[in-house]
């Protein structure tokens, strides 16, 4: 007894070149959507480690050793704004300690450097990025405040950047899967047109709409699955290949290498979305037929 | 089994069936004869339910849906209408593959409608491999398989030479007897209608021209 899957896969091994045509299609579509999908990932993570990061600091005279009735003056007052995420006072040992962090491997930075020459910072990271401005003039009126700075550019361009990927890729993807769902459509078309005389037949032997759908649905679905396949493992390799020039770029932010989980549900999204182009495709090329 | 009560169907302007009214006992063997175009065909149709009547009254035995009723009454085609990719054994199944029947089910059923069209040796083979009058043998052995009250046979035998055709009548009239199966046969071979004297309702420009228990081609 034939099933729906095995009537579909007898029926592509018998036009391989619709077959191919459905499936490069499909592989194209999907390729396209997992890079931006990659990428739009990528980007919305490193927006989030810049979003996490302390966005502004404000350096105190470095002859002036706040108190802590003063930090905690400053402190309450920024809260009271109800801006900020996170207010963190570093003292001038802690700035001592951090400048050791960072230039460890060149002792002769570190012998001159004493923790008097430092000084100590305020660290304050935003619930918006938008806010850091304000913070950072609330922050220049105090008298003990030396200097403010913060990243605001930096934050304000990914963040740009990222909506634009999302915006791009949407509007791509969503144009390919549009054509692609057509040329499936096309494809399925042509193969249910070929068989009218058999439709006709198992009308007339009483199959229902379902049993003469499915084998269609199952081929259109086959094309999905193996375009996502495909699609995914392409993706996969342009990227475990170019993880180390990604590391070496995006020095400090540590989102490579990307995990294999989140990978494999990538590949999960990529077979539903397939699945869900190539079966549509096929049941709306017959039910049109059916229908006639 | 069928009762048609002035039954009317017009395709355009032109009238295929006017008036048309006979009833059809189960069991009976019946020939729907006239020339092309008087409106055998378009009354199987009717029977079948691809069209529907415009005026008066078709009365099947049978389920509601359409699939379902379909599925009690097995048809023979002119054109054999048997699927080129499918063996004769698989070409036999299809219906009981259509009705979700299991395979050892499926695989009883299908032997035995191979053996009452005498066509064992034939099972593996494809419809390409077969001559005019097995291939008639494989659709009346698919028509027969799931064991339908009714069978409606539309010239079954006009692409067959006359000794296979009498052969394909013989055979649906060992059908009808050994099964008790209600038979409606349109046909134009006067030798065939005038050799069994069965029961014949002849049709003419859509019209009943004669219903006769024991006709004759006229």
């Amino acid at each position: 007894m034939n099933s729906p899957t095995s009537t579909a896969w007898s029926r592509i091994r018998r036009s391989p070149y619709q077959a191919l045509a459905a499936i490069s299609i499909m592989t194209m579509t999907l390729f396209l959507g997992s890079i931006f999908f990659l990428v739009a990932a990528g980007s919305q993570s490193v927006l989030k480690y810049f979003e996490t990061r302390p966005q502004v600091n404000a350096f105190f005279k470095s002859d002036v050793v706040p108190t802590t009735q003063a930090v905690d003056l400053i402190k309450s007052k920024l809260e009271t704004t109800g801006l900020v995420e996170s207010v963190r006072y570093v003292s001038k040992e802690e700035a001592l300690q951090i400048y050791k962090d960072l230039n460890k491997s060149d002792p002769l930075l570190l012998e001159a450097v004493t923790a008097n020459m430092l000084p100590a910072s305020i660290e304050v990271s935003a619930k918006n990025p938008s806010d850091l401005k304000t913070i950072a003039e609330a922050l220049k009126t105090e008298p003990d405040v030396e200097d403010v700075r913060f990243a605001e550019d930096i934050v304000n361009q990914l963040a740009v950047w990222t909506n634009s990927v999302r915006l791009i890729g949407f509007s791509l993807v969503g144009a390919h899967i549009f054509i692609t769902f057509i040329i499936s459509l096309l494809i399925i078309g042509i193969k249910v047109s070929n068989r009218r005389d058999e439709i006709v037949l198992y009308q007339l032997l009483g199959a229902t709409g379902g049993y003469i759908s499915a084998p269609f649905v199952w081929e259109g679905i086959l094309y999905g699955l193996t375009g996502a396949v495909i699609a995914w493992g392409v993706s996969y390799l342009i990227l475990l290949y170019s993880t180390p020039f990604l590391i070496r770029f995006l020095t400090g932010i540590p989102i490579l290498p990307v995990p294999v989980g989140f990978m494999l549900t990538v590949l999960g999204g990529e077979l539903l979305l397939g699945a869900v182009i190539g079966g549509l495709g096929g049941l709306l090329a017959v039910r049109r037929f059916l229908k006639a | 089994m069928i009762s048609a009560q002035n039954l009317t169907k017009k395709f355009g302007r032109i009238i295929a069936l006017d008036s048309v009214s006979f009833d059809i006992t189960p069991g009976e063997f019946v020939f729907l004869t006239g020339p092309s175009g008087s409106g055998k065909t378009t009354l199987l149709r009717l029977i079948m339910r691809e069209i529907k009547p415009d005026a008066g009254k078709l009365t099947l035995q049978g389920p509601v849906k359409i699939h379902e009723y379909r599925r009690t009454v097995g048809t023979v085609f002119q054109d054999f209408k048997l699927l080129a990719d499918r063996s004769v054994y698989e070409n036999i199944a299809l219906p009981l593959e259509i009705m979700g029947a299991v395979s050892a089910d499926i695989d009883k059923a299908v032997k035995k409608a191979i053996d009452l069209v005498e066509l064992s040796a034939r099972t593996d083979l494809f419809p390409a491999q077969l001559s005019g009058g097995e291939l008639q043998r494989v659709a009346i052995a698919r028509a027969i398989v799931t064991r339908p009250k009714l069978i409606l046979a539309d010239e079954p035998t006009g692409n067959l030479d006359p000794k296979t055709a009498k052969t394909i009548v013989k055979l649906l009239s060992t059908i009808h007897e050994q099964l008790k199966t209600t038979v409606l046969m349109a046909t134009h071979n006067a030798n065939i209608v005038n050799h069994l004297g069965k029961r014949v309702i002849a049709l003419d420009l859509g019209k009943v021209t004669n219903d006769n228990p024991k006709g004759k081609y006229e």
